[in-house]
């Protein structure tokens, strides 16, 4: 995991990172509000076992957490509540649309399909009975890096903007240069 | 980095030796509690016990919870001025959430089964997800959900989800459903109790829009952080157990909860009538 830019966290690491995810978080966040903006975290991650043969990049608007685990277990880092309310965490694309001082997503981001998420434990390939049940229960994809991710985001006070990208299948040009404005 | 995986300090076998050494000097010695009850945060009943002794988490499980809310404390007192029966409540517990083991989260109630202790009552604030519940509601559990072992770790959490609620049906049960029947009838201002299925999360996060709605799917009426763990542990002994949510908001669809001094009222009612059913139910022991 890295920080690229200052208006922005990218995560390119997997689970083992989110242990120091609080240590910087902190710092970060004052950063983003000594610069007048709301702090948002961009998360990208590989999907999985896309519902109604949608495979195609979607943002993601909610998750189901199917991991068996929580990144926030253990002592509360005083960062955040140690209860954090999890709900209205991700950012819609049409909820950034008019937001200059933060972000200004364009058309590309709006036209991707919007899902939910089952984060699952890492590396576990879902069977087809499996995935039926977490079709059932709501979720449209799954993936491993997401939910936990954006659990401790979630807790340090940031919003989230996931999108789930399914594998071997790069994300549109247009897309990119969306995120990067 | 966190400690994750704080284990249990002692053995149910000590902590029950301690318990009979700090009880020997006292009126309770000779005697057993006919029931354990645990309090989880924000609950407040049995109260003020007579002849109570106070006995500190620390010093008989060797740890004390870091929770606020509770302060972890183990009060052996009469049920009632006179009675020679006593009972013995333990107010606070330890959650996986905070990065306890699995032993240590259950060491209470493998102590009170180690005691011989026939019964025993857990409380816990709970979400509700049944839309027909109010604030302060008392739900009684007739069945939960297990999605906070350890063992999902392992196996992820789609086992759990596919798996059918538990049933918890024994006479403890049968008692707490019964008291309340009864008291509802007397007084008007007793809220009939609510029955339903608890569904016992990881935490301590709490749960997504999403997520509710799995849950709903999954017939849960209420969601909560604990309580699994401690039932599970009575299970193939002696102990029987039972347990009450407290309802303290209930999840609806524009979010509209009540304000925070609602709930607290809420929840104060919701413990006021928890105490007379408990009361109810251990004086029939």
């Amino acid at each position: 995991m890295k920080l690229r830019y200052a208006r922005r966290l990218d995560f390119t690491g997997g689970i083992s990172d989110f242990d120091q995810f609080e240590e910087f978080g902190q710092p970060v966040m004052d950063l983003l509000r000594s610069e007048g903006r709301s702090p948002l975290v961009i998360v990208v991650d590989t999907g999985y076992g896309f519902s109604g043969g949608n495979v195609q990049p979607h943002i993601v608007l909610d998750h189901l957490n199917l991991s068996g685990d929580n990144p926030l277990v253990g002592p509360n880092n005083p960062i955040g509540q140690r209860f954090p309310v999890v709900n209205d965490i991700y950012i819609a694309a049409a909820d950034t649309v008019d937001q200059e001082e933060t972000w200004s997503i364009g058309h590309p981001l709006g036209k991707l399909r919007n899902g939910v998420a089952a984060g699952v434990r890492q590396g576990q390939k879902l069977s087809e009975e499996e995935l039926k049940t977490c079709h059932e229960l709501g979720s449209h994809f799954y993936c491993y890096n997401l939910v936990p991710t954006m659990i401790v985001a979630a807790h340090a006070g940031l919003k989230v903007l996931g999108l789930v990208v399914p594998e071997g299948q790069p994300l549109d040009a247009k897309v990119l240069t969306a995120i990067a404005r | 980095m966190p400690n994750l995986n704080k284990v249990a300090e002692k053995s149910a076998a000590e902590a029950v030796a301690l318990i009979q050494t700090k009880l020997s000097s006292s009126s309770f010695a000779q005697t057993k509690p006919v029931a354990a009850v645990v309090l989880g945060s924000g609950v407040s009943v049995l109260d003020n016990l007579p002849d109570q002794v106070v006995l500190n988490f620390q010093d008989v499980f060797g740890m004390a919870p870091g929770v606020a809310g509770h302060s972890g404390t183990l009060t052996v007192g009469r049920l009632a001025e006179g009675d020679a029966r006593t009972v013995a409540v333990l107010r606070g517990r330890f959650h996986l959430y905070e990065g306890y083991a699995w032993d240590a989260v259950t060491l209470a109630a493998r102590t009170v089964v180690e005691w011989g202790l026939p019964n025993l009552l857990l409380t816990n604030a709970a979400g509700g997800l049944n839309q027909k519940y109010a604030v302060g509601d008392l739900m009684v559990l007739t069945g939960y959900r297990d999605h906070l072992s350890p063992k999902w770790k392992q196996e992820s959490l789609i086992p759990a989800v596919q798996a059918k609620s538990e049933t918890v049906s024994n006479t403890l049960t049968d008692k707490l459903i019964a008291a309340g029947q009864k008291l509802s009838q007397e007084d008007s201002q007793f809220r009939p109790l609510q029955a339903g299925v608890y569904a016992g999360l990881l935490g301590p996060s709490y749960e997504t829009m999403a997520e509710i709605e799995m849950l709903r799917k999954l017939q849960a009426d209420a969601v909560g952080m604990s309580t699994v763990p401690e039932i599970l542990s009575c299970a193939g002994s002696k102990t029987m157990a039972a347990a009450v949510s407290v309802i303290t908001n209930v999840w609806s669809d524009d979010v509209a909860m009540g304000g925070h001094e609602e709930v607290l009222e809420a929840s104060k009612a919701a413990s006021k009538r928890l105490d007379k059913l408990f009361r109810h139910v251990l004086s029939g022991l």
